[in-house]
């Protein structure tokens, strides 16, 4: 009886229930919501589960009936083959350029432009931001027809570079239209939120205006900065219409459109599809874990109004 | 310091402004807004499929895309695909976004909660919504497989089902499907954004209620809500513009299948443009696109009673 008791406090304490005055009231409410929270988590997680054992069964045992929930003959085979028979190291490397120099070009000019709309009241300052938030309304499929044509026979630079499509620099261009109005509003947004006192600091000490953004405000604008790069790539790194729209060749398809082309007519390679899909997933994943706080403020600081 | 070098600083001062703004906002003009006006252009033109020849046609595309020929014994005169499909993106965009935001807010609701864990608890919550939608919707196309499927296998070796349920066969499951791959994969966005509404809440309000006696709706209705509607009108607008133009989950799961049971907008405008190859029609329809989800937002907050300003 005394050990029990002394089992069921040892475990009230581990999950910090205290137990204060209704402590049974609390207790309860507390081991509701931990239950609650548990299920819908082990609800949510069952399919990235079911995905990922999918990827390591041998490939015939994707087959096999009944269904076994728990891979007895764990390989990492399917993995090691799509690279082999298909250009999956292409489509990484594709999916890296792309992502990354997306997010270098609009957290570069987000930043800069984000303090600039934070600090100076210029002429169409408010309409320029208006506008900025008009673009972000704008369905990026709606654009399809657009874009498509825009990257098949560029305008201006047409002559110098020819036909754009299929390429990697068509993607990086159309990724920015989603992502730098973002990274704008993001930054303004936390910069909104850095004390302009610093500026003044800067200025008294004999700072020119560039110098004071670059030495003092940049340091501290570090986590907008971070939480910017860290959406701009997910989305980046996500994306499929366009890339379904713009490329046809692994010498720019990315890892989403990879993963697409194990649905043939009839037939999918599932457990080649698992093991690409998990391949795809691993950023969204790793930064979820290790940068999740990047991640919520961001959206948050992005979802705010003025 | 001398003179000169001064007066090069407050020069190259006075240039902060427009060389931070100039560039994206050429940026944009080159990228956003000449794409758009693009859209309108072409939205009034037919490209012949064989000479690539372009026609002016003023108006006809929309017209061929929303109303029927001939115009009657129809509804409205309308074309029974237009009127079919828009009902389709009503019925994923209404079911998707009002399960997601009831679970959504039940979720940020628990995880405001003083527990132990809570940060591990958040952070096994978003990853669905991080994830590439492609591989969400293949995952969801796998767990629903006909054969092979781990829904179909629970069902059937727990002994709670003795056959096998084609999920994709049949028009309404395909549906149901897709708006359990949109709930599973947009949930998480929900969560976040009330997660940071329900900080704004004055914990002293809470206790002001508890000592007042207000219940557990009184004190939400009355305290909560009144604190989290700007929130609360943030997650459904993006939630609900982001879903009509989704395709990604639509595309690989059903490509609007069986039949047209699940077309929706964005995947009729995909398979317009891009797979009949009818550029001048897929236009009007990104063009119709536009226009509904400006509409959707002004009227999110013409009933919200706030200004998006």
């Amino acid at each position: 009886m005394s050990t029990k008791q002394s089992t069921l406090g040892q475990l009230i304490a581990a999950l910090g229930l205290d137990t204060e005055n209704e402590w049974s009231h609390v207790v309860r409410e507390r081991l509701v919501a931990y239950a609650l929270l548990g299920l819908y988590v082990f609800v949510i997680w069952f399919p990235i589960y079911f995905i990922f054992i999918t990827s390591i069964k041998p490939t015939s045992a994707v087959l096999d009936i009944p269904i076994s929930f728990v891979p007895t003959q764990p390989t990492v085979s399917n993995y090691v083959e799509i690279f082999q028979n298909r250009p999956f190291e292409l489509y990484t490397l594709n999916s890296l350029i792309v992502a990354s120099t997306t997010t270098i070009i609009c957290v570069t000019l987000g930043t800069v432009t984000g303090y600039s709309f934070s600090r100076y009241d210029f002429v169409g300052n408010k309409t320029l931001l208006l506008s900025i938030v008009g673009a972000r309304m704008i369905p990026p499929i709606a654009l399809i027809v657009p874009f498509f044509s825009i990257m098949s026979n560029p305008p201006l630079v047409g002559g110098l570079t020819g036909s754009l499509y299929d390429t990697r620099i068509a993607l990086i261009l159309t990724y920015t239209f989603f992502n730098l109005p973002f990274a704008v509003w993001i930054m303004k947004n936390y910069f909104d939120g850095v004390p302009e006192s610093l500026d003044e600091q800067a200025r008294i000490d004999g700072c020119s205006r560039w110098e004071g953004f670059v030495k003092i405000i940049l340091p501290m604008a570090k986590p907008g900065i971070a939480a910017t790069a860290i959406l701009a790539f997910i989305f980046s790194w996500n994306e499929f219409v366009f890339a379904l729209v713009l490329t046809s060749s692994e010498q720019a398809q990315t890892l989403p459109i990879a993963v697409s082309l194990f649905v043939a007519d009839d037939f999918v390679d599932w457990a080649h599809l698992a093991a690409g899909g998990m391949i795809a997933a691993l950023p969204g994943i790793l930064f979820g874990l290790f940068f999740q706080q990047y991640i919520v403020s961001g959206l948050t600081q992005g979802a705010v109004k003025e | 310091m001398s003179t000169e070098k001064q007066s090069l600083r407050r020069k190259l001062d006075r240039l902060f402004v427009p060389l931070t703004v100039g560039p994206t906002m050429l940026w944009i003009a080159g990228i956003i807004v000449y794409p758009t006006l693009k859209l309108l252009w072409s939205s009034v033109f037919w490209t012949n499929p064989i000479t690539s020849q372009k026609e002016f046609v003023g108006l006809r595309n929309f017209k061929r895309l929303i109303f029927a020929e001939g115009g009657s014994g129809t509804f409205l005169g309308l074309a029974p695909d237009f009127v079919s499909i828009t009902w389709h993106t009503f019925v994923y965009v209404g079911l998707s976004v009002s399960i997601s935001f009831a679970l959504g807010l039940g979720i940020a609701l628990l995880l405001d909660k003083d527990l132990k864990g809570r940060g591990w608890f958040r952070t096994a919550v978003i990853v669905p919504w991080i994830l590439p939608y492609v591989m969400s919707g293949l995952m969801w196309r796998w767990m629903f497989n006909s054969e092979y499927g781990a829904i179909n296998g629970i069902l059937t070796q727990s002994g709670l089902l003795s056959s096998k349920i084609a999920f994709f066969s049949d028009g309404t499951l395909s549906m149901m499907a897709l708006v359990i791959a949109d709930i599973w994969v947009f949930t998480p966005f929900i969560i976040i954004i009330l997660l940071a509404g329900l900080q704004n809440v004055p914990e002293q309000l809470y206790d002001a209620a508890e000592v007042d006696g207000a219940g557990k709706i009184s004190r939400f209705v009355n305290v909560t809500y009144p604190f989290l509607k700007p929130s609360i009108l943030v997650a459904l607008t993006i939630r609900i513009i982001f879903d009509i133009r989704a395709l990604d989950l639509v595309w690989v799961m059903t490509q609007g299948g069986p039949g047209k049971s699940t077309e929706v907008w964005a995947s009729w405008l995909y398979r317009t443009a891009q797979v009949f190859n009818r550029p001048g029609e897929g236009a009007a329809l990104g063009v119709v696109l536009l226009a509904v989800t400006f509409m959707i937002v002004a009227l999110l907050y013409k009933v919200f009673g706030e200004s998006p300003y």
